[in-house]
């Protein structure tokens, strides 16, 4: 297994408060990595400085065989090499329709020229519906995006990020507002992506997390405080302390 | 007593000074009889003949005549007619005139106004009887009547005059006196004195002098004409020597040749045309048909077949030209003979220059400074309506406006401007917060979470604002005038001052600041403020009511922007778009220097006032220019510091 | 799912009908071509408001479809008046000044005659050279060119450094309008070459057709005009609506999305606010031969705004809604402050609706914003669903 991520000793700082400090880790491909801790201890600071939206201050983000730095390359660069995110929030395009939410996501060329003079091809149409059937939104695709529930929402946004075809998914709070139905849905399909792709989950819920039954890092103050099984960092003094002991 | 001994002897002096002839003619007996002399001249008198007469009355040494110098000047002397008299009037509205000997002051009958002629020396006459009188008011008593004297030397000193202000200052006692006597000494020794040590001296103790007076007492002197010839003259005090080219442009050069004679004019292309139009015979000239000479080259062959025949002057070719520049020597010779003088004046205004030049920094960064005052009152309402809530309020300018009309109409019904103003300044606040407290309620409040359609509302309501205050008002300026002890202006030296009016504004900028910085940062208001804008639903949570609290900030951003218009009011023109000329400045003041933070809208105001001074001095014929240039800098240091000058950084800063 | 941009978009065959009615009507009763019942100067009127429709329709590509709402459109506009005005200048002044040298006793050289026309053109700024802007005003194609090309240089370089710093939002607003307020200072300036505040004038003589009344000309430029705004729309429509046109509208409504998905907005955005900016040249170009002077006012902040409040009005965001704003708001504006309209008597106050107008345009824009933000184009909305319904 090869790492197709590798962040080395990044520490950020803003007006004095450090988000992260000194953080390190590596994920391979295929493999999927769950990512918890409590609030502030920088796993949102730390998916802005993956995926470019953040510089670091000091230390090093590499990507693939070539262990190239990310960090010279902007947001848009970042996610045309294979990186693809998922906000906590579902953010999709409301004023538009969920097909036209999917055709932008679909991996092609991004130009404004090839943009202009885009033709959906069979295959497009071929991909669309298939994710579409995937994310189980087959009979919305004609309607607006802002009139999808809650759910429906986040599982376009999943759709979105499978459109785009990433190499890594960094998935932010993905059950968030789903039904328990939902959930097992998404566990489902988190653990068939990550037969072929890094994925990282970044998740509040330990339920969730033991279901994904993957690595876990632990994040506390910006760095890490803990990795390993889930069983194995949840008996870790340290880990105990930061969730349960304040 | 010693006073009018001296001019008793300057007198004499001068007497002395114009000869034996003036004593031997002016033995005639009385003023009268020797006015009566030389009649003609008295009566019309012009410049150039009037020291003549004054040369004799001084010389005469007649206790009369100050007096009657002094009613010449002013236009109280008359002639009668019929006999050649002259008199003064006892009263020259009455009618007939009384009629006044000049020497025993005894009415010696009347006449209509028909029946004498008043003089009316000219200005010119004026001066030169003015300086002949300074010999005898310098000796006055008075010391007033002794500092008009010396106004009046210097407003047309005299060579005779240096030795009278030399004398003057051994003797004098009265401060003032002495002050003024020393400023124009050497304007007087520079200007009139034989020894060119001396005049040296005087030179120098001008140093670092940055007055006008010094500055025009020195300039004179490095005058110079400029001059050709095949050498360097043999005599006089050349400056410098001029190279065709780069001293002096080429066409100028030549210019100067032709006028000396030393070589032949060029032909323009427009008299070569004339030329070659005076001479068409039969639809041909010099054998070209008129129908070709559309062009140079046929025109050129034209003219050079006239010149063949004789018909017309041969041209010096570019050849020639060069030619006759490089056998001719251009310079320019120092109108002041003395190479001494000519140096000290030099180095001695190069001293001053520089010196002058550092005041006129000194001046600028004023200038800078109360321009930027100006842009900080302007703009600081829009520091809390829009740096602070984050509401683009177009409507800004307009509550400036308004708060200069509120004065303007104060100053209609209270006429003391002192009063008024104090009255103005705490009833703009009011309007203006009325105002504003009336916008956020029906209009802004509704747009909270659209900024961009808050500009385009807020944009319409300038514009009804404009044409309403422009249908009660009219569209002509309206004064608003600043009390007497704002009006002058408090002036360091000739080259720094600063108008009172300036001060007052960057102090009513000092005050805002810390009012404003003391209310949002010490005061409950400021917090719940604070905490409005940064989050409005934990702080509606805690109790704040955020209705309440946008409306007071609104009304407060608004009311400042009346006081502001007050200001700005007093040395602006009061017209009904007077605040859209602020605007986009005020915009831009809040956006240099960061948004969210009303010391950055002072350092803001600082850079674009200090800067767009800065570029005017660079370039001080254009205004528009230098505003130009300052946005386009604006632009570009946008691009580098996005959110200004005291930038949020983080999460804080919300993107 | 995708079907033809004409099906997709019934706007467009209703569009370009409603537009050729229009020319043919305006033709029928044109001067020289028909009845007469449309005078000369309401045809330049009707000419000239296409024209600032086109404009309109530009800004509404930047800002309802890309969510830039540029201050400073009226600049690109002027720009496109400047460099038609400089060629119509030249040769229309040279033209007259050729005739009158020709009337001496020896021909002009080519020199004179550039030399008289300088100096015809910048008497009034007190200057008799040519300027180096006016380079290419003695050929019309480079003129042309220029109509293009400067206004979409200055929208490249102005996009370019605004977006690479991600400048955005009301800051990108104030920042367009500082843009327009700097050039229209730096027009103003007298030796700036382009005669200061007098600006260009005589522009409705059209060199080489001097036998050619105006009623002629009047005609073919409000076709001209309409023939612009019709491919203009065609040409818009298409643009937004491809995946081009989801992704700027997604970049409207989510900028940092677009940028996760791959897409270099910044790109984007050049590409919108260029392409605006050059529509916005070639509308000026076609409107300022028709008003017959462009002078460094038309270029303050305040026209650019009124732009952005035509299609505010009209509904932005939908491209037939920009046109409708601009046309009904500067037709009403021209109606109501032309003097047509009949005052109003009250008895004690006589209402003048040539002063009275601009403060209802303002708080009809308070109005439209407060309660309909979707403007005009909203009423279309309304009636399209009531008709399903």
């Amino acid at each position: 297994m090869n790492s197709l991520l590798e962040v080395q000793g990044i520490s950020v700082s803003f007006d004095g408060f450090r988000a992260i400090n000194n953080l390190s880790f590596v994920i391979g491909c295929p493999e999927m990595r769950a990512v918890i801790g409590p609030n502030g201890a920088g796993k949102t600071t730390f998916m802005d400085i993956v995926t470019g939206k953040t510089r670091p201050d000091t230390g090093s983000v590499r990507w693939g065989e070539t262990g190239r730095s990310l960090l010279a390359l902007s947001e848009a660069e970042i996610a045309q090499v294979g990186v693809g995110r998922k906000f906590q929030r579902p953010t999709v395009f409301e004023d538009q329709s969920v097909w036209d939410n999917l055709r932008v996501s679909l991996k092609k060329p991004r130009g404004p020229i090839a943009a202009l003079f885009d033709r959906v091809t069979e295959a497009d149409r071929a991909r669309i519906d298939e994710i579409a059937a995937e994310i189980g939104l087959s009979d919305h695709l004609d309607r607006p995006a802002g009139i999808l529930s809650h759910g429906q929402k986040q599982w376009l946004e999943i759709g979105m990020l499978l459109a785009q075809d990433p190499r890594l998914l960094l998935v932010d709070e993905p059950a968030a507002g789903m039904t328990t139905e939902e959930r097992e849905h998404t566990t489902a399909l988190l653990k068939r992506l990550a037969q072929s792709h890094a994925v990282v989950v970044v998740e509040h819920d330990m339920e969730f997390v033991r279901r994904l039954e993957c690595r876990v890092t632990v994040l506390h103050e910006g760095s890490v405080l803990a990795e390993g099984s889930l069983d194995h960092v949840m008996a870790d003094e340290r880990v105990i302390e930061v969730y349960l002991g304040r | 007593m010693i006073r009018r001994f001296i001019v008793v002897l300057a007198v004499a002096l001068l007497a002395l000074g114009h000869g034996p002839r003036a004593l031997a003619q002016d033995a005639g007996t009385g003023l009268q009889a020797l006015l009566q002399v030389e009649a003609d001249l008295v009566a019309n008198a012009s410049r150039q003949t009037v020291q003549q007469v004054l040369d004799r009355l001084i010389a005469s040494d007649l206790p009369e005549v100050p007096g009657f110098l002094t009613r010449w000047a002013a236009r109280e002397v008359y002639q009668r007619q019929s006999d050649g008299l002259f008199v003064y009037v006892a009263d020259p509205d009455a009618d007939p005139l009384v009629l006044v000997d000049i020497v025993t002051g005894a009415e010696i009958g009347t006449a209509t106004s028909r029946e004498v002629a008043q003089l009316r020396p000219n200005r010119g006459v004026q001066t030169v009887i003015a300086s002949a009188l300074v010999a005898f008011q310098l000796g006055a008593e008075d010391p007033a009547e002794r500092l008009a004297a010396l106004a009046a030397i210097d407003n047309a000193p005299e060579e005779s005059h240096l030795a009278l202000l030399r004398d003057l200052l051994a003797t004098e006692s009265d401060p003032d006196v002495i002050e003024l006597a020393e400023v124009l000494l050497p304007k007087l020794v520079i200007a009139f004195d034989t020894d060119d040590a001396d005049r040296v001296a005087a030179i120098e103790s001008l140093a670092g002098n940055v007055s006008l007076v010094a500055r025009a007492t020195l300039n004179p002197l490095l005058a110079v004409t400029s001059g050709v010839g095949v050498a360097l003259p043999e005599v006089g005090n050349l400056a410098r020597v001029l190279e065709p080219g780069s001293d002096i442009d080429e066409v100028a050069a030549y210019a100067m040749l032709v006028e000396a004679g030393l070589a032949p004019a060029r032909i323009s292309r427009a008299e070569q045309r004339d030329i070659l139009a005076a001479h068409v015979v039969e639809g041909r000239v010099g054998g070209v048909p008129v129908a070709q000479l559309d062009t140079d080259a046929a025109r050129d062959r034209a003219y050079a077949a006239l010149v063949a025949e004789g018909l017309a002057l041969p041209a010096p070719t570019e050849a020639d030209v060069t030619a006759a520049l490089d056998a001719h020597v251009f310079y320019e010779v120092y109108r002041e003979a003395s190479v001494a003088v000519t140096d000290a004046a030099r180095d001695t205004l190069e001293g001053i220059d520089m010196r002058v030049g550092a005041y006129r920094v000194l001046d600028l960064s004023l200038d800078g400074l109360s321009l930027a005052s100006i842009y900080f009152l302007a703009a600081i309402g829009l520091a809390i309506t829009f740096g602070v809530m984050g509401v683009i309020n177009m409507a800004h300018g307009e509550f400036i406006m308004i708060g200069a009309y509120t004065g303007y109409v104060v100053q209609t019904i209270v006429p003391d401007y002192t009063l008024s103003i104090a009255i103005a300044i705490p009833l703009a606040f009011a309007v203006t917060f009325a105002g504003g407290v009336a916008m956020e309620r029906l209009v802004i409040r509704w747009l909270y979470h659209r900024p961009l359609e808050t500009l385009l509302a807020t944009f319409g309501i300038s514009i009804a604002l404009q044409q309403i205050v422009r249908q009660i008002f009219g569209t002509q300026a309206r004064p608003l005038t600043p009390p007497d002890w704002l009006a002058g202006s408090v002036a360091i030296n000739d080259v720094v001052s600063i108008s009172s009016i300036r001060i007052a504004i960057f102090l009513l900028g000092v005050i805002f600041f810390v009012l404003l910085w003391l209310v949002l940062n010490r005061t409950r208001l400021g917090l719940e403020v604070r905490a409005v804008t940064q989050n409005p639903a934990m702080a509606a949570s805690m109790g704040i009511n955020p209705d309440r609290i946008n409306m007071l900030t609104f009304g407060l951003g608004s009311g400042i922007a009346g006081i502001a218009g007050v200001a700005i009011g007093l040395f602006a023109q009061v017209v009904p778009d007077l605040g859209s000329n602020y605007i986009v400045q005020s915009f831009m003041t809040v956006v240099v220097g960061g948004v969210g933070n009303i010391f950055g809208t002072l350092i803001g105001a600082g850079m674009i006032g200090g800067l767009q001074k800065f570029i005017e001095w660079l370039n001080p014929t254009n205004t528009l220019a230098a505003q130009t240039y300052m946005i386009l800098f604006v632009i570009l240091f946008i691009q580098f510091r996005p959110r200004g000058i005291i930038a949020l950084r983080g999460r804080a800063a919300g993107d | 799912m995708e079907r033809s941009i004409f099906a997709r978009n019934p706007s467009v065959p209703i569009f370009i009908g409603v537009l050729t009615l229009l020319a043919l009507g305006v033709t029928v009763m044109s001067e020289a071509y028909g009845t007469g019942a449309i005078s000369v100067s309401f045809t330049k009127v009707l000419g000239m408001t296409l024209c600032l429709c086109l404009a309109a329709l530009a800004m509404d590509l930047v800002w309802g479809y890309c969510g830039i709402l540029s201050l400073g459109h009226f600049a690109f506009f002027g720009l496109g008046g400047y460099g038609i005005g400089m060629w119509l200048m030249t040769a229309r002044t040279e033209d007259v000044v050729r005739a009158n040298l020709m009337g001496g006793v020896i021909p002009p050289t080519e020199a004179e005659v550039s030399d008289a026309t300088a100096a015809q053109i910048f008497s009034v700024v007190g200057a008799t050279d040519w300027p180096w802007m006016w380079a290419a005003s003695g050929s019309l194609v480079l003129s042309l060119l220029l109509v293009v090309l400067v206004p979409g240089v200055l929208a490249l370089v102005f996009g370019w450094l605004a977006f690479r710093s991600r400048v955005t939002g009301v800051y990108l607003s104030i920042l367009t309008q500082a843009m327009t307020l700097a050039l229209s200072l730096y027009l103003f300036q007298n030796d700036t070459g382009l005669r200061g505040n007098n600006g260009l004038s005589g522009l409705q003589n059209i060199p080489g057709l001097d036998t050619v009344g105006q009623d002629r000309i009047s005609i073919w430029f409000f076709w001209a005009s309409a023939a612009a705004l019709g491919l203009a729309y065609v040409g818009a429509v298409w643009l937004v609506s491809g995946k081009f046109g989801n992704i700027i509208r997604g970049i409207r409504d989510d900028e940092q999305r677009v940028r996760f998905l791959g897409y270099r907005v910044e790109a984007y955005k050049l590409f919108v606010f260029t392409l605006s900016g050059v529509i916005c040249g070639i509308a000026g170009a076609l409107y300022y031969p028709q008003a017959g002077i462009v002078n460094p006012d038309e270029i303050a902040p305040i026209a650019s705004i009124y732009l952005a409040v035509w299609v505010a009005i009209g509904g932005r965001g939908r491209l037939y809604g920009a046109v409708i704003g601009a046309a009904a708001v500067s037709l009403l504006s021209t109606y109501f402050t032309g003097g047509r309209a009949p005052d109003i008597d009250l008895g004690i106050y006589t209402i003048e609706w040539v002063d009275w107008w601009p403060v209802l345009l303002g708080l009809g824009f308070v109005l439209v914003t407060l309660f309909a933000p979707k403007g005009l184009g909203g009423l279309v909305d309304y009636i399209v669903r009531k008709d399903r319904a």
